[in-house]
């Protein structure tokens, strides 16, 4: 319990406010994030081309909740599709991440140390 | 005395007649748009001279709604067996110039009959599926179709492999008879697969969607998992069939296509050794350790675009017919997530229905941390690989390549969940949990009390990963076969095999194990 004091139009309360824990967050579909597919081709008789990349591939973000290791490109940066563009650590691995798209980066929200959600954004390509 | 010619030339005409389905002027429509007819990807998917035709000069029988006397030809799909590869193979290819492909109550009897034959005959089924759904004028008998299309979809899984290809629109009910087949293969262009369309999502709730959020090949394959392989055209549709065929048996009782070589090679791959990193913390491709694996960089990939973080997919390993389960630290770090257990799980099940042994690759470091996985079940759907592989009886072979923690390893095949053999690379790590997390609990008290208690925790961390970073604490327990050099892998896989192939192990009876759905 914490003793508030409130002041609402002159008038002043005294109130006792109880803190509970943060509210359950909404159930949230576990949409597999789209990552790039920097693989050998598949030997898929005839395996043509990787799906194109997903409407809204200029925002860069992480597969998976962990620790930024490093942003490996700054504001300005020309990147091209497949370019390794952060590394996150996670689970005792680092994930590399890849650009979906060419593109120039406009933003980089993440800096090395911060700890991202799942689908936390890193960069933002323009 | 011969036949009278008047009743050759009926013969002659009512061919003609079936084998035009819908017109000329549909077909030539057809074709101005890039699509084949129903026959042509028979003839496409057949050798040449093939293909025996089930029920060709079917007709509807159904009188209402304007369809008295109307022409149906095959009643819109056309049935029958040819060869792939030298073996039988069943096959129904739905023809959308008759009636849009609807399906009424003799479309559905032909589908039914042809898995029928199949399953008592023991060939796989092949569905080339293209219809605009139910033939609304034939009211609830099409329906009563459906019903029956997919109690024989049912009555014939885990007896012969069942593939669907989906080259038209597949929507509605529809949709449940493919979804009820082994593996399902999506045409890129001109095929949608949904339960509700746009327009019935907005009507219903609101909801702004398009059809390629919702019903296109791209969508299945990576987002709702509904379709295990993507294909550019009809003609990569069909080579994507055949190539899959020539893992699978004919049948449940038919041991898969192995074809041995007549020396295993035992000799050293010093490329794999080259493929491990020396930092445990760098991603390991597991892909590419997949194609020095196994023969001829040949892996056929399955459910290629959908978790990515597990890999599967059919090989051969010296001749061998294996089905791989690989963990990808390439992606989400290699975690075992809820889409990766489902697409691991229900491939697993596959390989063991017909006789496929499993090679179990493991490099994970655990299920995947989060509050959507918890939500969203992990627990039920991790359960599903557990299930899977304890009641799989095929040879199971593992190689732990380097990490191996926790529930996650016991979900990736070790030898307590039924394992024949399991190796270790002298990479590998085996252990409960990871040695940071482990020495948090194990020495609270130290480290709590320690001077310096970051110090403290780092050099218990030391102690423990010293003890449990290497396979040989597990091998002297006697829980691995044997620890090998990455380059001897694939000799010591193919014998290992090779060894197993005899395999033989009997199970208390029961109606069907209660796999966490």
């Amino acid at each position: 319990m914490k003793k508030l004091r409130i002041t609402v139009d002159g008038k002043t309360y005294d109130v006792a406010v109880e803190v509970l824990e943060a509210a359950a967050p909404a159930a949230t579909a576990s949409t597999p994030a789209r990552s790039a597919a920097a693989f050998a081709p598949i030997a898929v008789p005839g395996a043509r081309s990787a799906p194109p990349p997903a409407a809204g591939a200029n925002t860069i973000t992480s597969p998976l909740a962990g620790k930024v290791v490093s942003i490996d490109v700054a504001v300005g940066d020309a990147v091209k599709s497949g370019d390794q563009v952060a590394t996150i650590e996670a689970m005792k691995m680092n994930t590399f991440i890849y650009a979906e798209i060419d593109g120039s980066v406009d933003q980089v929200v993440a800096a090395a140390g911060d700890m991202v959600e799942e689908g936390g954004v890193l960069i933002k390509l323009d | 005395m011969t036949i009278d010619p008047a009743l050759l030339k009926r013969l002659v005409t009512a061919r003609k007649t079936a084998e035009l389905g819908g017109g000329e002027d549909k077909i030539a429509k057809r074709h101005e748009r890039g699509l084949l007819t129903a026959r042509e990807r028979l003839n496409k998917l057949f050798e040449p001279g093939t293909f025996m035709e089930f029920g060709k000069h079917a007709q509807h029988d159904s009188t209402q709604f304007g369809m008295a006397g109307k022409l149906m030809p095959g009643d819109g799909v056309v049935t029958g067996v040819g060869y792939i590869d030298g073996r039988p193979v069943a096959a129904f290819s739905q023809d959308f110039t008759v009636g849009g492909g609807a399906l009424g109550r003799i479309h559905a009897k032909k589908m039914c009959d042809l898995m029928e034959y199949a399953s008592q005959a023991g060939m796989p089924v092949l569905g080339i599926n293209d219809s605009g759904g139910a033939r609304i004028q034939e009211g609830e008998e099409s329906l009563s179709g459906y019903g029956q299309v997919f109690f024989k979809n049912v009555l014939l899984s885990g007896v012969v492999p069942q593939v669907s290809i989906i080259a038209g629109p597949c929507a509605g009910g529809a949709a449940y008879s493919p979804a009820l087949t082994d593996f399902i293969i999506m045409n890129r262009k001109n095929a949608q697969m949904f339960i509700c369309g746009p327009e019935v999502i907005k009507a219903s709730t609101g909801q702004v969607t398009t059809m390629e959020e919702i019903g296109s090949a791209e969508t299945h394959a990576a987002i709702s998992g509904n379709v295990h392989f993507v294909a550019e055209d009809e003609e990569h549709a069909i080579e994507i069939a055949h190539k899959l065929f020539s893992f699978l048996p004919s049948n449940n009782v038919s041991d898969p296509p192995h074809e041995p070589v007549e020396n295993l090679v035992l000799d050293l791959d010093p490329g794999m050794n080259d493929l491990m990193p020396q930092d445990p913390k760098a991603p390991l491709d597991v892909k590419k350790i997949i194609y020095r694996l196994v023969d001829d960089a040949d892996f056929l990939e399955v459910h290629e675009h959908f978790a990515k973080n597990i890999v599967v997919g059919f090989c051969r390993i010296q001749g061998l017919v294996t089905g791989i389960v690989a963990n990808q630290p390439c992606v989400k770090a290699g975690t075992l997530d809820i889409d990766a257990s489902d697409k691991a799980a229900r491939f697993i099940r596959f390989c063991n229905i017909f006789n496929i042994p499993l090679l179990t690759l493991v490099d994970v470091p655990g299920f995947l941390p989060g509050v959507a996985q918890e939500r969203g079940g992990i627990i039920r759907h991790g359960a599903k690989m557990l299930f899977a592989y304890a009641a799989s009886t095929v040879p199971k072979i593992t190689v732990i390549m380097r990490k191996a923690y926790g529930g996650a390893y016991l979900a990736m095949c070790s030898s307590d969940m039924g394992a024949d053999m399991v190796f270790a690379w002298p990479t590998a790590e085996i252990a409960v949990m990871g040695a940071d997390g482990a020495v948090k609990i194990l020495y609270k008290r130290e480290i709590a009390a320690a001077e310096d208690p970051e110090k403290a925790a780092a050099e218990f961390s030391a102690e423990y990963r010293e003890k449990f970073a290497s396979p040989y604490a597990a091998a002297a327990k006697a829980m691995i076969t044997d620890i090998i050099e990455p380059a001897q892998t694939r000799g010591i896989v193919a014998m290992a095999l090779r060894n197993t192939l005899s395999k033989r192990e009997t199970r208390p009876p029961k109606k069907h194990g209660n796999i966490p759905l």
